[in-house]
């Protein structure tokens, strides 16, 4: 018996050490290594003199207007982006999976285009195709019904939503399979029931659909912050940070200061802050997820 | 009875109505792009113009393969993406099927590492690379580079395969005990053929992300490493005034191809893919 119990440990383990190791090193190197020039002065141009400043850089970035300005802008894009994808996915997953829809496989799979195409790519095509304030079709369409035709990306008022919108129509369809995948499993009883106690479409989809949803709607919530709050590409190709600093997200702004300002150190104490950050919600979404699971149980 | 009918009619209609809609929204960016391409463009025209086809030449195409070093961006998004692809499945397919074999704490924890590794913002493992492979002498080096996306692709994959690897009922394994398999046997004559599709649904995820992945190559490409990420963007300074704009979208029509010939072909795998981690944690 001890013999076998041991043999189930090794067993597992050769599998998993290689693995293990190498994941320990590629990941945690660099991490390492992060935390570690975010306590020294680092730049690009003379980067074998490394000054041990303490938290000094964390001092100068929360005392920096654009690091708390960055700081305001990743928040309002993250927030923005969930709330949108959350909300369109749930109702494309909703009439996606309306009994007299068919076809379905071949809808999701063409919803899932923005999903799949290159960020980057997709940013061009928005800015070239959508959003460009002459041939837009945003604008053609506006001005067709005599609005006015603004300069999405380049006005400081409107070129954060735009990007909010762009990175939204490239996350929605990851939340509607989800969710679209979540729906099929409610059993066509509870509707037939809900339908019995006269309800329609929007008292189903508020009653029976959306408390059935939670734990999904956590989990996509998470996903997407995750992607959000770390976007770089889509927004890069879209504005670049601009106009003036309107989209500077922390991504971008740790880009600007470590490449573009060569201060490496101030760049891997931004990324930092980012990490910390991202784990604090790692924490948090752990813990609810298992008190949704303990309602449930 | 027959208003009912019409009402049921009615939601039919208008239910396939606001998803053409959506179809419409979710498809428009890469449909112009398409259209763009196909079009003789020296300034920007108008959506229906471009849609129209009404300058219709292939000449934006040829251009973007003879021009602007096409072929070595693709060159090295190919090595990068199918390495990335091949050394992932080779590092995570053992690992997450370990990880199922071992009990209770040490899978907790181990587990736990995975997932949070998947919350890392890319920027904070771009950045200390650029220096460590500065000092290296990777950087700029498609070896660099798959370093970088083996470190998002490999606790990703594991953490996916392992909800693969948690649906195969733990009898199969104890028959082919009795049966005498070695443990060697147990993993890739018993349990791996079961989860075949979901390997097969991670591999083109991984290539997906690699292909698509901008921000690595941005900071650690250098000059000689460089996908057709950091190719396109090479042709946006012209592009503001609308010089090189029907080149520029034929180049991303052949960046996007690919990943969306997976999305259409292969959609099933994918589908299934993405949907593996949404009932557990």
């Amino acid at each position: 018996m001890a013999a076998s119990r041991r043999d189930k440990f090794t067993r597992g383990w050769w599998f998993i050490l290689p693995g293990l190791i190498l994941m320990a090193a590629i990941v945690g190197t660099p991490l390492f290594m992060g935390f570690r020039y975010s306590l020294h002065d680092v730049f690009l141009y003379s980067f074998h003199t490394q000054n041990f400043v303490g938290l000094e850089n964390y001092r100068r970035a929360f005392a920096d207007p654009l690091y708390v300005n960055s700081l305001r802008i990743t928040a309002i894009f993250t927030i923005g982006c969930v709330i949108i994808s959350v909300g369109m996915g749930i109702l494309i997953a909703f009439l996606l999976n309306a009994r007299q829809v068919k076809f379905r496989a071949m809808w999701m799979a063409l919803f899932l285009i923005p999903f799949v195409m290159t960020p980057v790519v997709g940013g061009i095509a928005w800015r070239f195709f959508i959003w460009q304030q002459e041939v837009g079709v945003l604008n053609q369409v506006l001005t067709f019904f005599g609005g006015p035709a603004p300069y999405w990306l380049l006005d400081r008022e409107t070129a954060l939503w735009a990007t909010i919108i762009t990175n939204s129509w490239h996350l929605i369809p990851l939340a509607t399979l989800v969710f679209y995948a979540a729906l099929t499993t409610i059993p066509d009883e509870l509707h037939e029931a809900g339908r019995v106690d006269g309800a329609g479409p929007f008292q189903s989809l508020w009653y029976i659909v959306l408390p059935m949803l939670r734990p999904h709607i956590l989990f996509v919530s998470i996903i997407i912050i995750t992607s959000a709050f770390r976007e770089f590409d889509m927004i890069w190709a879209l504005t670049g940070g601009g106009p003036g600093r309107s989209t500077t997200v922390l991504s971008i702004f740790a880009y600007n200061r470590g490449i573009a300002n060569q201060d490496m150190g101030m760049a891997n104490t931004i990324a930092f802050t980012m990490f910390i950050i991202m784990a604090v919600v790692a924490w948090l979404y752990i813990t609810l997820y298992r008190k949704t699971l303990g309602d449930k149980a | 009875m027959i208003s009912a009918r019409m009402k049921k009619h009615g939601a039919i209609w208008i239910v396939h109505a606001l998803l053409g809609l959506w179809l419409v929204f979710s498809l428009l960016p890469p449909v112009m792009l398409v259209a763009a391409s196909l079009n003789r463009t020296a300034l920007f025209r108008s959506p229906l113009d471009l849609l129209m086809f009404r300058d219709f030449t292939l000449e934006n195409f040829s251009q973007a393969f003879t021009r602007g070093d096409f072929w070595f961006f693709f060159t090295n998004s190919v090595i990068i993406s199918a390495s990335a692809v091949v050394i992932t499945l080779i590092v995570c397919v053992p690992l997450a099927y370990g990880l199922t074999k071992i009990s209770g704490r040490a899978r907790e924890a181990v587990s736990f590492g995975v997932l949070a590794m998947r919350f890392i913002p890319y920027v904070v493992l771009a950045l200390p690379l650029f220096l460590i492979f500065v000092n290296l002498g990777l950087s700029g080096s498609r070896v660099g580079l798959l370093l970088a996306h083996l470190s998002i692709h490999i606790p990703f994959a594991t953490w996916m395969l392992v909800g693969f690897f948690d649906t195969v009922p733990h009898e199969l394994e104890e028959a082919g005990i009795v049966d005498g398999c070695s443990p060697w046997n147990l993993f890739w004559n018993v349990t791996l053929p079961v989860v075949r599709s979901g390997v097969v649904a991670l591999a083109i995820l991984v290539f997906i992300i690699s292909w698509n992945e901008y921000l690595f190559a941005l900071f650690l490409a250098g000059n000689d490493a460089q996908p057709l990420t950091v190719g396109i963007t090479r042709f946006l300074g012209g592009a503001e005034a609308g010089a090189e704009y029907g080149i520029i979208a034929a180049y991303a029509v052949l960046v996007i191809a690919p990943v969306i010939l997976f999305a259409l072909t292969a959609n099933r795998f994918i589908v299934s893919g993405m949907t593996a981690g949404a009932v557990k944690g």
